[in-house]
């Protein structure tokens, strides 16, 4: 083999072989119609609590849950942020899934935490308040979340 | 951990840089890969031609949005060259400053 290839070839090719792997690691994401429907969804929650009758909120959230649960059940993974490939799951990690969901349910608790917050010291639409704190924290939080995953399979060497 | 075995041919740069991309994915639009390398179709059509008929990938057509894509996914035998190949090449590389074997 070592008549074949020489040290530095075999370097080279590892570089190649790297620098492919990167460039799908680069496309591990969501789309960004995700997180600015979450985000616009969340603010919207938030008028129909304030200022619609208790069935609609309920009704809304609901809607709400399910077009959510429709649309998020391809790109949670985060490996499908286009139609261009499909990231394996070894690179990409299986936690995404886990970790997007515990995201956003820890927004569902700071958004009610924060509209009883604000409720009690009196101001008006405190849960469009807080649903628009939520939206701001998931339109800057998601993208930044999947950063963070990116990074982190960079940094996994392959076996 | 894959068995070393260097693959004469994946190993060209081109070929290896495909692979490569395809190892990492489930499946890789064709666009795709012709973009990354910046290869023209025709080139990138004879390098999967030629990793197709060595039975390293497969080629898909499927319907989406009402537009054909082109879908190309690496076989288990490929994905099995590929690593072999590529721990030949870590084995070359982690071997040099190793003293000669008699």
């Amino acid at each position: 083999m070592r008549d074949t290839i020489g040290e530095s070839d075999a370097r080279l090719a590892l570089t190649a072989v790297e620098h492919s792997r990167q460039q799908v690691i680069a496309e591990i994401d969501m789309p960004r119609w995700y997180w600015l429907g979450l985000a616009a969804g969340w603010i919207g929650l938030g008028v129909i609590a304030d200022v619609g009758p208790g069935w609609l909120a309920v009704a809304a959230t609901i809607v709400f849950g399910a077009a959510h649960a429709a649309a998020a059940q391809n790109v949670l993974s985060g490996r499908r942020r286009s139609a261009a490939l499909s990231v394996r799951a070894e690179l990409a990690g299986t936690h995404v899934t886990a970790l997007v969901i515990g995201f956003l349910l820890g927004l569902v608790a700071l958004t009610i935490a924060a509209a009883l917050l604000i409720d009690a010291d009196g101001a008006n639409h405190p849960a469009t308040i807080a649903g628009v704190m939520a939206a701001i924290a998931v339109a800057l939080g998601g993208p930044e979340l999947m950063a963070a995953v990116r990074r982190r399979a960079l940094q996994n060497v392959p076996s | 951990m894959a068995e070393p075995r260097f693959d004469e041919l994946i190993h060209p740069s081109t070929r290896l840089s495909i692979v490569a991309l395809l190892a990492a994915a489930d499946w890789v639009d064709f666009a795709f890969v012709r973009d990354r390398l910046s290869l023209s179709d025709s080139a990138l059509s004879k390098q999967f031609a030629t990793l197709e008929s060595a039975g390293y990938i497969v080629i898909e057509r499927p319907m989406a949005n009402r537009r054909r894509r082109v879908h190309v996914r690496l076989t288990d035998a490929g994905r099995c060259a590929f690593e072999g190949h590529v721990a030949a090449l870590r084995q070359i590389v982690d071997s040099i400053g190793e003293p000669a074997t008699p």
